[in-house]
């Protein structure tokens, strides 16, 4: 529609009187009698960044894992004899690391509750991880299929969580 | 632990999340203390008890009773 016809208006209007406007800095204009106004106080509003910062520094830190996993095992399979390969394959260990220092200072800005739901949580993991690799161990005595040891730290993790959610559910 | 601290925080209008934003805890950690499921402490008693200015005894309430020169006479044996 406005390419059909030409733009003529800026002419037909009259043009604004520059030199009489209110607003022009050419105009000497009276200070408003209020000079500071007490605002409300707004609600606060916490920031993304402030209530997930643990998940977005973990998920970043995610992501390099992967990134240097993906990268280690590829540069492994181009140089299965290379000299080298020792130190590749140990790399993931960096990122890795890093997700523990995270882990650590985000215990640490816990509050004193949560810190002692979190301390009842991780015994609970760790003798309830121990019965049940003990019971299964025996189970595995018994000739139960062996089962890999990389298992563990999951079963762990999955406990702390049902710990973590029952710790905090009796402070409720 | 007994306390006062929901009717002190219904003077003031304010609700847990916002004691607990005063106070730099969890709003679980508010709800805790309110209902006397969880004993706060010592600084964080201190620091409740200087945001609605008042002592900590007049916040908080032991159970137990102590009789007066109760502690001073039992602590004499140790």
């Amino acid at each position: 529609m406005t390419d059909q016809e030409p733009d003529t208006q800026p002419m037909e209007t009259p043009v604004d009187p520059l030199f009489t406007h209110p607003a022009s800095p050419f105009l000497r204009t009276q200070a408003s009698a209020i000079a500071h106004v007490e605002m409300p106080a707004l609600p606060q509003v916490p920031s993304t960044w402030s209530t997930y910062r643990t998940q977005i520094e973990f998920g970043l830190a995610m992501v390099a894992y992967l990134m240097v996993l993906v990268g280690s095992v590829t540069v492994l399979q181009a140089n299965p004899t290379a000299p080298w390969r020792y130190v590749v394959a140990v790399l993931p260990v960096v990122p890795a690391g890093l997700t523990l220092t995270i882990f650590v200072r985000a215990l640490s800005r816990l509050d004193e509750l949560q810190k002692r739901i979190q301390m009842q949580a991780f015994g609970f993991s760790l003798g309830a991880t121990a019965l049940l690799t003990f019971a299964y161990g025996f189970l595995e005595g018994a000739g139960m299929p062996h089962l890999s040891w990389t298992f563990v730290l999951p079963l762990m993790a999955i406990l702390w969580g049902v710990g973590t959610a029952f710790f905090s559910f009796r402070y409720r | 632990m007994k306390n006062r601290l929901r009717v002190l925080r219904a003077e003031r209008d304010w609700s847990q999340a916002d004691l607990a934003e005063h106070l730099g805890v969890s709003r679980q950690t508010v709800n805790a203390i309110e209902t006397g499921k969880y004993d706060p402490s010592l600084p964080l008693a201190f620091s409740i008890a200087r945001t609605f200015n008042r002592h900590i005894e007049e916040i908080f309430e032991s159970e137990v009773k102590a009789a007066a020169g109760g502690l001073a006479a039992s602590g004499a044996g140790l």
